[in-house]
């Protein structure tokens, strides 16, 4: 009973402080502007129910829904399974939700249930980690790939010097989204750093322990690597965790993309210098607007449009971009809960 | 792994078995109910014929595993490995699909017969090496599963021609499931394998008492070897059929198959120590376990009610089972347990 | 389904048993071998990478292989008995994830967490060995039943969220060093503890005996007066309580507990390979502690030696798998 009390509490304080952030593009409009006459069913299904990034997508979710007038369900597997996903799709479908938002474990496996559910008249809405581009209506990228790969050098960079030797840890070999990162990181320190070096690649299988297991191994196995990119939730935390074990701290910088509250303590004791995300409850929200509108039908595959307070954004060939990267260090990590 | 044999047989001798089929009849009669029940009572679970019989497409990949697994676990056996067989026989296919330019079909053919090849690893090592199926086929698991992630690279292949994903989700004049008609026949021809040629009487044989099948002249390691490339070449095909329904390979996309497929096994009436149970029984599991877990998520429950619901009914179906048998320690025969100590056996 | 001509003959063990009176030399040669490949790995491979063999390598190894080790002991007791525990994985995640979050939340002090991770341990262990006892349900559908349960009560309890971060008295229970004069790491102290209490329990007391008795065969135990019941069940509690305890000390060693710690990395299939590697026989019977807790550090040593030999990562799992078959074959041939 306390407990729940108390996470209320915590989510209320993370509501709040989130609403300080900046988009880069003006406050226009309202949702006074968006027809919410009539009521519409929409579900977000995550990877894997149960990991805080996805509870904060929610969080600015159910805010969102609420002034949408959204009837609105947070759903998903207990397993990060393909599998898992496609059986909770099919439910909806046949449930007859108007909008099924998701951000998908991998992009081909899905992409049957969800051309399914798009035969049926059902929108879909993909935000984080894509599926095929016919699979879905509108796509909400968390940031340009580009920009995104660019602050993941960036948070290691400066505090490695421009020839250091770098390993990655992402999470498994063929995820999607993190390939994209590498890809796009490599490309930028091609481009800036070309002296600096990525010595191995390993991989955590976005689980906490093995991330851990991973980071150590490869500072012990390659002692000369000063930065650690890790752009996976789990593989930051357990890298940043090897460099506090091994007593590295100062010597060895980490760089990622984590949730705020899973980095906190190692963006203070400064193993983590900056960490690059965005704000994973004001893209619920946007997820949520970009649902209603599509069930509107008042939003094109190329165009602009306006998402209440979270401003103006630009569609192109379905694909919307949410931001720029968002900056954590320990000036303004205490400002994000989530 | 086998454990608990002397004393399951000691009780048998005491009370009577189950009758034939009685279990197989019980499970049909809750596939009906349930069926019936979900129709009437969840909105969205019956939308017409053809999409109701679609629902299968959903959950008969499992069916397709929990075949060849019944034929291993029949023998005493267990097979772990059935998860990474079915991923690594799709990868196999889509491989050669894309790097050779072979057929579609003939690579699903060489997929196949990749899972045979692996099932007949695991058979040697069991047989050849006298290692326990348990622990072989963990090995072995593991040993796949890095193949498969090799194999498939950091972008594995998709998009297959639609005359070949058809097989996992087309259907015969739109009506009747291709995924329904490939598995009714392998069921049938399970079934008549294991209850009337002398194939299946030896595997029933060897799971009953593998001295005794060995005394009587039974070439117990090739039966055995035989059940490991059967449950291999199932879950090939599963993986096959899967890869047709997304259209796409993924080196995990098996592995959520084992731990289901063992409970469809065991509750369709399989003893986990092998020796008794029947392909009908494991069937009407299939079909019970996929309609109650489509139907829940329907009526909207989550994964995790509907994972939990699983689990509590094969906790109470074993157990019921159980009771009726007169195994255990429960209620019914608590009281004779006090009193009458089983047969002494050796 | 089974002829009933065979219902009749089948009254015979399955296997026949090696004699017991070599048993001691057959155990000790399997740690023997144990230690020695697992020495032989270090020198090898430290003699091309230095850093493999420094101190600092050597203690991560024998940390990272705690967790496994407190799980695979209670798995051994299980198995000794001719069961298995598949629910090892979710009382792992369940007991980090409660006393993380009481912790992380309201500040749940140590000794409250020993005490709430004992009682998980102890409640979801007891219900596996009544079920198995008491239900006649065979081990591995239980675990497999209870195995979908407690991780379904994982999700209950966290409602989503996830442990971040933990007090400082668990992160010295995780990472400090017993004394300064002493540097042990505290967990390898746990470990070493736990290890010499199951060492006791298994080899040289009546419970002891009583598992490896029904192991061997359960019929001839029940009816040479063994309490066959009350030993299942408490095999199955034992298993319960060291696998909170892993829990525990796996939130105090990596500070974070989420939705799929344990089940996610199928520790329940690593605990029994281990188990196995260590010289216990899955046919039950026989239970070796002390192997156990070596095999748990030698393929802590093996993932290690990959990543420095530059393995790719991709064939980690495999390496793990030829291991655990060489293990398994080769500690048959010393059987014979």
């Amino acid at each position: 009973m306390t407990q729940t009390i108390i996470r209320g509490a915590r989510s209320l304080r993370a509501a709040v402080a989130a609403l300080p952030l900046l988009l880069g593009t003006a406050l226009a409009g309202h949702a006074a502007d968006i027809d919410t006459s009539k009521p519409i069913k929409v579900a977000m299904v995550p990877k894997l129910v149960g990991l805080s990034v996805f509870k904060a997508n929610e969080q600015g979710a159910q805010t969102a829904a609420k002034a949408l007038n959204i009837d609105f369900l947070y759903t998903g597997p207990v397993t990060a399974s393909a599998q898992g996903q496609v059986d909770v799709f099919n439910s909806l479908i046949a449930r007859r939700f108007n909008v099924i938002t998701t951000t998908s474990n991998n992009p081909t496996q899905l992409a049957p249930a969800l051309r399914r559910a798009r035969k049926q008249g059902i929108k879909v809405v993909s935000y984080d980690s894509d599926v095929s581009p016919d699979a879905r209506d509108f796509f909400i990228q968390n940031t340009d790939y580009a920009a995104f790969g660019k602050a993941l050098v960036e948070s290691v960079a400066k505090y490695t010097g421009p020839d250091a030797k770098i390993a990655i840890l992402s999470s498994t070999p063929d995820a999607t989204i993190q390939n994209e990162w590498i890809k796009a990181l490599t490309a930028y320190m091609k481009a800036t750093y070309p002296k600096m070096q990525i010595v191995t690649t390993q991989y955590g299988q976005s689980s906490p322990s093995q991330s851990l297991t991973a980071g150590l191994n490869i500072l012990q196995a390659n002692p000369d690597v000063t930065g650690i990119i890790a752009p996976d939730g789990a593989a930051e935390v357990g890298a940043a965790a090897a460099v506090q074990k091994l007593g590295r701290t100062g010597k060895v910088a980490v760089g990622g993309c984590s949730d705020p509250d899973s980095i906190r303590q190692y963006v203070k004791s400064g193993i983590i210098k900056e960490s690059p995300l965005w704000d994973e409850v004001k893209e619920g929200e946007l997820v949520m607007y970009v649902a209603r509108l599509a069930a509107n039908n008042a939003i094109q595959r190329n165009g602009t449009f306006t998402a209440g307070d979270l401003g103006s954004f630009t569609a192109k060939d379905g694909v919307i971009v949410f931001s720029t990267p968002l900056i954590f260090n320990a000036g303004n990590i205490d400002q994000y809960k989530f | 792994m086998s454990g608990g044999r002397n004393d399951v047989t000691a009780r048998r001798g005491a009370s009577r078995r189950l009758p034939l089929g009685n279990w197989e009849r019980a499970l049909l009669v809750l596939l009906v109910l349930l069926t019936l029940g979900l129709v009437a009572a969840v909105p969205g679970f019956y939308p017409g014929f053809g999409d109701f019989l679609a629902l299968s497409e959903n959950f008969l990949p499992f069916g397709l595993v929990a075949l060849g697994l019944t034929t291993v676990i029949l023998t005493g056996g267990i097979d772990l490995s059935v998860g990474t067989t079915a991923s690594l026989a799709a990868i196999v296919m889509a491989e050669l699909w894309t790097g050779l330019h072979l057929s579609i079909w003939i690579a699903a053919l060489l997929g196949v017969a990749s899972g045979a090849l692996l099932g007949l690893v695991n058979g040697l090592i069991i047989t050849r090496l006298r290692t326990e199926p348990l622990i072989a086929t963990l090995a072995t698991s593991f040993i796949y599963g890095s193949i498969a992630t090799a194999l498939a690279g950091d972008n594995p292949p998709s998009g297959f021609p639609d005359s070949f994903n058809r097989l996992g989700t087309g259907a015969i004049g739109g009506i009747l499931p291709y995924q329904i008609v490939l598995f009714g026949v392998l069921a049938a021809f399970f079934s008549a394998l294991i209850s009337r040629s002398a194939f299946g009487r030896k595997v029933v044989m060897i799971g009953y008492n593998t001295e005794a099948a060995r005394y009587a002249g039974i070439r117990v390691d090739r039966i055995v070897t035989l059940s490991y490339v059967i449950s291999g070449t199932t879950a090939a095909l599963a993986g096959i059929v899967l890869a047709a329904y997304y259209s796409a390979v993924r080196p995990d996309m098996g592995s959520i198959l084992l731990l289901s497929t063992i409970t469809t096994v065991v509750l369709g009436g399989v003893s986990i120590f092998g020796g008794d149970g029947s392909i009908a029984g494991v069937v009407i599991a299939v079909l019970l376990l996929g309609m109650l877990r489509q139907g829940m998520l329907i009526a909207g429950f989550s994964d995790m009610v509907t994972t939990m619901v699983t689990g509590a009914i094969l906790l109470g179906a074993i157990a019921l089972k159980n009771l009726f048998a007169g195994r255990g320690t429960g209620l019914a025969t608590l009281l004779r347990r006090l009193r009458i100590r089983p047969a002494a056996t050796t | 389904m089974s002829a009933p001509a065979l219902q009749a003959a089948a009254a015979l063990p399955v296997r026949p048993r090696p004699a017991r009176g070599s048993a001691w030399l057959r155990r000790d040669l399997r740690e023997i071998a144990l230690v020695g490949v697992t020495i032989a790995t270090v020198l090898v491979v430290g003699a091309f990478h230095r850093d493999f063999m420094s101190l600092q390598n050597l203690r991560f190894m024998m940390l990272g292989c705690v967790v496994l080790s407190l799980l695979s002991l209670g798995q051994t007791v299980v198995i000794a008995t001719r069961g298995i525990d598949l629910s090892v994985a979710p009382v792992l995640g369940l007991s980090a994830m409660v006393t993380g979050l009481m912790a992380q939340t309201g500040g749940l002090p140590l000794y409250g967490a020993f005490a709430i991770a004992l009682a998980i341990g102890l409640v979801l262990g007891t219900l596996n060995g009544l079920l198995v006892a008491r239900l006649a349900i065979p081990p591995i559908i239980t675990t497999l039943g209870t195995y979908s349960l407690y991780s379904g009560l994982i999700f209950l309890y966290s409602d989503g969220t996830q442990v971040d971060s933990v007090p400082h008295a668990y992160a010295t229970l995780g990472n400090g060093v017993v004394a300064s004069v002493l540097p042990v790491p505290i967990p390898v102290l746990v470990l070493g503890i736990v290890l010499l209490l199951m060492w006791f329990i298994i080899g040289h007391t009546r419970f002891g005996r009583a598992v490896l008795a029904i192991g061997n065969n359960q019929a001839a135990a029940y009816n040479a007066g063994i309490p066959v019941t009350i030993t299942q069940v408490g095999a199955y509690t034992i298993s319960g309580v060291l696998a909170a305890l892993a829990g525990l000390m796996f939130l105090s060693y990596t500070g974070s507990a989420t939705v799929t710690t344990g089940t996610g990395d199928h520790m329940e299939l690593q605990s029994i390979a281990v188990a196995l590697i260590g010289g216990t026989a899955i046919a039950g019977g026989r239970g070796n502690a002390l192997g156990t807790v070596l095999g748990s550090l030698f393929l802590s040593v093996i993932l290690t030696a990959l990543v420095f030999v530059h393995v790719p990562p991709i064939w980690y799992s495999a390496g793990e798998g030829v291991m655990i078959l060489l293990a398994v074959t080769a500690g048959r041939g010393a059987r014979a």
